[in-house]
């Protein structure tokens, strides 16, 4: 009992202003996390604009899109409909993946069917700056734009102006390439599975 | 407190200089080191990270000279982190909600705020000792010492480093922008420079 009185005494203010400066946050974070959820969907939808720049507009999916996340949890993702006169010119999404030194957060951008993708842009990443960040550069983008949505492999060595199923790794940022390939991989199957078993997409055997 | 009108209103005008000079933050005590060399590439981000800076000095001198006289010795530490570390989330929530792009351009330095000297230094050798108003009066000071000094460095280095200032074109059409100054090398190389020339001042004066 005299342990408690002390342990009380001692560390009342502490208790007190953890629980006062927890809600100051928490108030906080409730009044403004409407208004930065809002800045990461124009952000995402900005970003996907340049990848499909037909698009008009980005509706947000109303179906739940969930897929096995690299942990082996479940996770939602973020799936957008690209538009144009009221018809589906492609498909967007949020994918996220583990960098060399954060998590990375990319842009996925294919085409109406599902078939081909339409590229991809960075929304996140603290790779180290002059390697890992080349991420973003357009010589490594610009492989994915056109190469088929599916089985994308890393090499080495190759022209990185030949569009293909094979992706060319960044000089001295391999860990950083081989986290784009393997996240856009990834998402890429799943999300299409998903697409397919909620009939937004063909299945691909009806040609 | 108010028995000697001149005595106190010179108290308050010395501390408030003493962090624009005599105990400025960055070249005087050359604390916060980490975001002066990092956010220092262009004068925006600069201003940016200063007001934020001076945000988190003043509320959590506020609430250190508050609590001063319930402070136990051993807890305070934990107490000026906590404090702090509640003021560096609220600015990080707003600057990602009303700047994003800012937000974005100073990255992990906005949260690394909470391990800024400049803040616990204050905390323990001022707000913990002294009344609310001085608290107050010794945030601002030493908060715009520290964002002036960010941005004059931020100035030369984005003007030689790009020819801008603010992003307006200022040097003349045939400049050739020193991209190093651009760089780390030349975050450290306008640091010691202007810090020589600040003690060179500071020995002519004394």
């Amino acid at each position: 009992m005299r342990s408690l009185k002390h342990f009380f005494e001692q560390s009342w203010l502490l208790i007190v202003a953890s629980f006062f400066f927890g809600l100051l946050i928490a108030a906080t974070n409730a009044a403004l996390s409407p208004r930065i959820e809002m800045n990461k969907v124009t952000k995402l939808t900005s970003l996907a604009r340049g990848l499909l720049p037909q698009a008009e507009k980005f509706a947000p999916l109303r179906e739940r899109i969930e897929i096995q996340g690299s942990d082996g949890k479940q996770q939602e993702v973020a799936v957008y409909k690209a538009l144009a006169d009221d018809s589906t010119v492609g498909w967007t999404f949020k994918a996220v993946g583990s960098g060399f030194a954060d998590k990375i957060e990319l842009v996925v951008a294919v085409d109406e069917a599902f078939e081909t993708l339409a590229g991809f842009d960075v929304l996140m990443s603290n790779e180290t700056p002059g390697f890992g960040d080349q991420i973003k550069a357009s010589f490594f983008r610009d492989q994915f734009a056109g190469a088929p949505a599916a089985g994308l492999s890393l090499v080495n060595t190759g022209n990185t102006e030949e569009i293909d199923d094979k992706i060319v790794a960044i000089s001295g940022a391999t860990v950083s390439s081989t986290a784009v390939v393997e996240t856009i991989n990834h998402y890429l199957a799943q999300v299409k599975e998903q697409l397919q078993k909620k009939g937004l997409i063909g299945n691909g055997s009806e040609s | 407190m108010a028995a000697n009108p001149d005595g106190q209103a010179g108290l308050y005008r010395d501390t408030l200089l003493a962090g624009l000079w005599r105990e400025n933050p960055v070249f005087r005590l050359l604390l916060g080191m980490c975001p002066t060399l990092a956010v220092t590439a262009a004068v925006k981000p600069a201003f940016t990270m200063g007001c934020c800076v001076i945000f988190v000095l003043l509320c959590s001198n506020i609430m250190v000279s508050l609590m001063r006289d319930l402070l136990k010795p051993h807890l305070r530490i934990l107490m000026f982190t906590l404090t702090i570390s509640t003021f560096v989330t609220i600015a990080d929530l707003f600057l990602k909600a009303f700047q994003p792009r800012m937000s974005e351009a100073l990255g992990p330095y906005v949260p690394l705020i909470i391990v800024n000297c400049i803040i616990i230094c204050r905390a323990e050798a001022c707000a913990s000792k002294h009344p609310v108003l001085l608290s107050i009066v010794d945030a601002l000071g030493m908060g715009a010492g520290f964002t002036l000094t960010l941005c004059v460095l931020a100035g030369i280095r984005e003007l030689l480093g790009t020819g801008k200032v603010f992003e307006i074109q200022v040097m003349p059409s045939g400049f050739v922008p020193w991209a190093a100054l651009g760089m780390p090398v030349g975050a450290f190389l306008t640091l010691g420079f202007l810090l020589g020339f600040i003690n060179l001042i500071s020995k002519k004066r004394s």
